[in-house]
């Protein structure tokens, strides 16, 4: 007997018939304020993060030494072109903020894309041979798993010199174990499906099986959160900096700018706090975002729009 | 049979019930007016979709949103029963048992103490000592074996014909005024099914009570209730005495059931097997496999299920062989050797002659165009990411077929069961159960197969789409020369279509013959068992008294030595329980393996 | 009973491989890093002679694997090795001239003795806050899927998720410290300074709680037989807590055993920036004074932690639902 969670209850289907879960998608995604919000967000932040820069001729290292200490604009004795005020040496920190978060996002995006191929090849090869392979390979990843990620990653950079591309592999190397365990766990499901087997019984080889038939249904959930991790990463790497392994001054990003404001945080306070306030914006909206469209994806999986 | 001086238990007034959607309303139940009798049982007939679940749901007050009240009502005693008061006061006097015993109680805590938590609740005066007592000596009456045993057990070691007595017992233990049974045997097999109706009859004389039976089966509501409705599209379309209702039916959907429910023992001519070639197309030698599980409650100890015991039976070309038995038979496993997705332990298996064993990797990868598997389940069938397109063509690009000849050979399969060839760039998704069916039988013939396995094929389908998918293979076996092997628990299905049949139990054959050898010379108890199970509105040969059976099989983990029925055998002998026995040839044709039955020449 | 001994026996066996794959795999990756130990702990006044000879007795010429088997056999008497950087006394001296020196340094062990209760401190205290935070809003979320509660619990988790840690720590150390002086913060000097760091590790651990549970409470609410429940007589408030939390429980348990590994990360963090004296801010300097043993030590115990908490969690979740399999 089918599952309760299988099939589409009776209710429903007749409004679903002809639609396609791609529309229904985005119905669902759009409906809610959640989703415009976040957009809003994002397309403000990354897009300042991309065009501005260029039209600006102001530079994240260019130093007005007449104008340090600047509070942010909308304090008494801020100035509207420094938005967010100045630094101890007279950097505007709106563009230092905007650059960083180019940064970020450069590690960020490729360290997930990494982690995410990654894993997601492991795990689904786990998942479909099982046995011995399976357990090898779930042993390393438990293994990894094991070590406490900030430890492993201070340890790599302290001894590297920290590049963007050192810190995205730290990144992705922190996380390509909870990928590749996700994905074995699905694959190992969707291995008992009757389609596979059907597929088997036409004598298809398991990589045509794994790539023609499992991944296309097993990855996009799981490429999905990994959009959402790329948030998290965004946090991981300004961490780092923060500690100062990540990419170093005078490159801002997030980490260094607001480590540096640390000692000037009772009178000049907007150096950590603005550029945080920033991030924190960029994650809100991508995580605004991200959780509308999964609860848009469960409203359509069950059948409720 | 219900005196018109006993009360009326349950009233239901012009109930109309709604499900909005959108802007709209989309009745559900319109208009149903019907009394229910303080003793006796109704029967409600109906398909599925034409509103029963949503009937009987109200009847216990049970209306959960989205659905909507939309005019009448439902009185218990003359009480709103859609009041939340009164709800709370009445549901204590109220059993419903549902479709789905699976998933009736709670995974995580056992099944006695769940429904002694039940009788807790709705009599606060009982105490749990006295509980347990009583749910105890309620699963030992609807004859749950070992009931002080599985008291504590949870649902997961529950097989489903005791999940179902179990939600039964649930039902009853707080002695109900009121018990609605909706379409509890439906997911049953059907010596269990049988078992059930049993049960409920004879609890019916314990109890006091109003029942109300809901069920798609005819013969069963036939069987067991006094008086009956017949619902199509949210209305009652007819009603009245059973015999009246079944011998002179006067609405068309009454009609139509009626029709469709087969009929075994009288009706058309079992179909007789063709002349033979001398080498049979599959030949099944012996077979064994047994399952090695980690048995949980040793250290390095292993459990050995043994799903087929030596299993042995050959197809000739043009046949229609039907293999029938219930859950836990071994038929899945049978299914998956005959595939060879799994290796036999023991024994061989030989298509056209040769050994599959002895094949190498790319004998055995051309070997499988010669004979494909349709499966089951339509709705996992398919890779739901594909268009049915290009999974018919995947067939064939497997096995190096180009593109051209691709494309040519999916569209004549296409048109060959019946899809428009619009359909080639369709994503699964939004089509049908049979029509996904359509695209499994495509996607098998395209390779030209000569054997065509149906494990379940049509067992999900409704009956007249059974009915177009039935007749479709028989116009491509006419064309093509197909010989059929189906798998199946429906006796009817297989009584109509296939020209010899093999009745598995527990992992063996127990019988082989022709259609008409199994169903009018049957040469084993469980055979008869089976036979005298099979829902029908016709005279059966034999009485269910005397042959149905009691209890369950035993576990494949622990079987006991001689015949394996032995314990549910009205027939058995002393000897049964010393030596197994082997399929004897009782007539030319006709084997079966039991002692009793037995030619007493070849006796042991 | 024979069920949990097997259990128990293998997956503290497949426990103990793990172990000894990080800390090796940590020990390995530490001797490979340009720089010499030896170098680092006498300081750059002292002489190549002297640095060759103390190496020579600490044994770090040796090849690796075999200084691995030589720690490993201390630790299995309980000896964890002697910090290179810091000495008993608490300061932390790396740089003297004089080889002897060594002789004051703190043995990892007490080290780990001084530190380990604190963050357990610590870290008790945050789960307390986290589950005060997300336990009841998951559960009202879930028991009211698709209402307005839900939804603020998704702006909830989101603007938690979004917020990083370390710069909630500042800011919260900057007002309620700094300008409100309504709670302590910096270093230690009684139970409250726990309180600011607790939170913020709180605030970063609460959001995956409460939309794990909203999820399964929603889910474990549609189940027939919790719908079916109410149909059969059993009041509320018994439904809810009997049936659907149970059922709740197990993915929200799993998630609580990968959480673990969160925790561990922010807790280094937050110690860091709060100046806290626990095992994270221990981690912090050693890994960035370059000090062995401490390291070592840190990554073993964090290593047993692991294994030990997945355990327990896999004993936890059979034992709420049986279907499960391990």
């Amino acid at each position: 007997m089918p599952s309760e969670a299988a099939l589409p209850s009776a209710a429903t289907s007749v409004k679903s018939r002809g639609e396609t879960t791609g529309r229904r998608m985005w119905r669902a995604t759009y409906q809610q304020f959640e989703f415009k919000l976040g957009l809003f967000f994002l397309i403000l932040l990354v897009g300042a993060a991309l065009i501005y820069p260029e039209l600006t001729n102001e530079s994240p290292t260019r130093m007005h030494i007449m104008q340090r200490f600047w509070p942010p604009a909308f304090l008494p004795g801020g100035h509207w072109n420094h938005l967010l005020g100045t630094d101890q040496l007279g950097r505007d920190l709106f563009i230092r903020s905007l650059i960083g978060l180019q940064n970020a996002l450069l590690i960020s995006v490729s360290a997930v894309i990494i982690m995410f191929v990654v894993g997601a090849i492991i795990g689904l090869i786990a998942g479909y041979y099982g046995g011995i392979v399976d357990t090898i390979l779930m042993r390393i990843t438990d293994a990894q798993l094991a070590v406490p990620v900030i430890i492993l990653a201070i340890t790599i950079l302290t001894v590297h010199r920290p590049t963007p591309e050192s810190v995205t592999l730290v990144l992705a190397l922190s996380g390509w174990p909870a990928y590749a365990r996700v994905t074995r766990s699905v694959t190992l499901a969707e291995r008992q499906r009757e389609y596979v087997r059907g597929a088997k019984i036409l004598g298809a080889t398991p990589l045509r099986i794994i790539v023609q038939m499992i991944s296309p249904n097993v990855l996009p959930p799981i490429a999905f959160v990994a959009v959402l991790d790329i948030a998290r990463m965004m946090i991981f790497e300004a961490i780092l900096g923060f500690i100062g392994i990540g990419v170093q001054p005078p490159t801002p990003t997030f980490g260094n700018i607001i480590a540096d404001g640390r000692q000037y945080l009772i009178n000049a306070w907007w150096i950590s706090t603005m550029p945080g306030a920033f991030l924190f914006t960029t994650l809100l909206g991508i995580n605004l975002v991200g959780s509308s469209i999964e609860r848009a994806r469960n409203k359509v999986l069950e059948g409720r729009i | 049979m219900a005196s018109p001086q006993s009360a009326t238990l349950l009233s239901i007034q012009d109930l109309t019930i709604e499900l909005p959607q959108g802007s709209t309303s989309r009745p559900i139940l319109s208009q149903i007016s019907l009394d229910v009798p303080a003793d006796g049982v109704l029967g409600i007939l109906g398909e599925s979709g034409s509103g029963k679940t949503t009937l009987a749901k109200a009847m216990v007050g049970w209306v959960s949103e989205p659905l909507r009240v939309t005019s009448g009502g439902v009185r218990f005693r003359d009480q709103d029963l859609m009041s939340p008061g009164v709800q709370k006061l009445v549901r204590p006097r109220i059993g419903f048992i549902g479709a789905d015993p699976g998933n009736a109680f709670d995974p995580t805590l056992p099944v006695g103490v769940q429904i002694a938590e039940k009788l807790l609740a709705v009599s606060p005066a009982t105490d749990m000592a006295e509980a347990k007592r009583r749910v105890v000596a309620l699963l030992d009456a609807v004859r749950i074996p070992s009931a002080a045993r599985r008291y504590a057990e949870f649902p997961n070691q529950y097989s489903g014909g005791m999940l179902q007595r179990a939600v039964i017992v649930d039902a009853m233990i707080n002695d109900p005024d009121l018990l609605v049974c909706d379409n509890i045997i439906q997911p049953l097999d059907v010596t269990v099914a049988a078992q059930i109706v049993r049960l409920l009859r004879e609890l019916r004389q314990r109890i006091n009570a109003g029942i109300v039976f809901i069920s798609t089966s005819v013969p069963s509501i036939a069987e067991i209730s006094d008086e009956m409705v017949v619902m199509a599209g949210g209305r009652i379309v007819e009603g009245g005495r059973p015999m009246d209702v079944i011998r002179a039916p006067r609405h068309a959907v009454t009609q139509e059931l009626i029709t469709r429910t087969p009929r075994i023992w009288t009706g058309e001519a079992a179909p007789e097997p063709q002349a033979r070639e001398a080498q049979p197309i599959l030949q099944v030698s012996e077979i064994t496999k047994t399952y090695h599980v980690k048995d949980r409650t040793r250290f390095f100890g292993r459990q050995s299920v043994q799903a087929v015991r030596g299993v042995s039976f050959d197809v000739f070309q043009g046949d229609n062989f039907g293999l029938v038995g219930e859950s836990g038979c071994g038929k899945s496993t049978l299914s998956r050797l005959l595939s060879w997705v799994e290796e036999p332990d023991n024994g061989a298996i030989l298509f056209e002659g040769r050994n599959i064993a002895e094949m190498t990797g790319r004998e055995r990868f051309a070997m499988r165009r010669g004979f494909q598997l349709l499966l089951q389940d339509p709705y996992n069938c398919l890779p739901p990411h594909m268009p049915v397109g290009k999974t018919i063509g995947t067939a064939l690009s497997i096995h190096g077929v180009g593109r051209r000849e691709t494309a040519e050979r999916v569209r004549d399969a296409m048109a060959e069961v019946g899809l428009s060839p619009d359909e080639l760039h369709r994503l699964p998704i939004g089509m049908s159960a049979g029509q996904r069916q359509r695209v499994n039988i495509a996607r098998a013939l395209v390779l030209e197969p000569k054997l065509l396995i149906l494990d379940e094929t049509l067992s999900s389908l409704d009956p007249v789409e059974q009915g177009r998918l039935l007749n479709l293979f028989e116009r491509l076996q006419a064309r093509h020369g197909l010989t059929y092997l189906f798998i199946s628990h429906d006796l009817a299905m297989v009584r109509r279509v296939c020209t010899r049949i093999a009745v598995m139990y527990l992992g063996k054959m127990v019988e082989i013959a022709d259609t008409g050898g199994v169903f009018y010379d049957p040469g084993h108890p469980y055979t008869k068992a089976l036979l005298s199970a099979v829902p029908t509105l016709d005279q059966r040969p034999y009485r269910t008294e005397d042959v149905l059976l009691d209890g369950e099989p035993p576990s494949p983990i622990d079987l006991p030595p001689g015949c394996s029925f032995t314990a549910r055998c009205p027939e058995a002998i002393a000897t049964c329980r010393l030596k197994e026995p082997s399929l004897w040839t009782r007539h030319p044709g006709r084997l079966a393996a039991c002692h009793v039955t037995a030619p007493s020449a070849t006796a042991a | 009973m024979a069920f949990l001994a097997t259990f128990l026996i293998r997956r503290l066996a497949q426990g103990v491989i793990i172990v000894l794959i990080v800390s090796f795999a940590i020990f390995t990756a530490l001797r490979l890093v340009p720089g010499d130990p030896a170098r680092l702990i006498l300081g750059p006044m002292a002489s190549d002679a002297v640095v060759e000879k103390t190496a020579q007795e600490m044994g770090l010429r040796e090849p690796i694997p075999v200084q691995y088997v030589h720690w490993l056999g201390q630790v299995v008497h309980g000896n964890l090795g002697t910090s290179f950087i810091k000495a008993r006394n608490g300061s932390e001296v790396a740089g003297s001239r004089d080889a002897d020196a060594l002789g004051d340094k703190a043995p990892v062990m007490d080290l780990l003795a001084q530190t380990v209760p604190m963050t357990l401190q610590l870290a008790a205290l945050a789960l307390v806050f986290a589950f005060l935070i997300s336990v009841p809003i998951g559960i009202i979320a879930g028991l009211n899927a698709g209402g307005w509660f839900d939804r603020f619990a998704l702006y909830l988790g989101s603007a938690f998720v979004s917020i990083p840690n370390f710069w909630l720590a500042i800011v919260l150390a900057l007002v309620v410290t700094a300008e409100l002086q309504w709670i302590p913060s910096i270093g230690y000097q009684g139970f409250a300074y726990t309180i600011l760091p607790a939170f913020v590790i709180a605030i970063e651990m609460s959001p995956v709680f409460m939309r794990s549970l909203s999820i399964s409470v929603a889910s474990a609410k549609q189940r027939n037989f919790v719908q079916l429940a109410d149909v059969r007589g059993l009041s509320k408030r018994r439904i809810l807590f009997r049936h659907i939390l149970r059922n709740a429980a197990v993915p929200v348990l799993n998630i609580f055993g990968v959480q673990i590994g969160a925790l561990l990360g922010g807790v280094l963090i937050v110690e860091y920036i709060f100046n806290y004296p626990g095992v994270g801010l221990l981690t912090v300097q050693a890994v960035l004074q370059r000090d062995f043993p401490v390291i070592q030590g840190v990554a073993l115990l964090s290593a047993c932690l692991f294994v030990v908490i997945n355990i327990l969690v896999d004993l936890v979740s059979t034992k709420i639902d049986p279907r499960l399999d391990f």
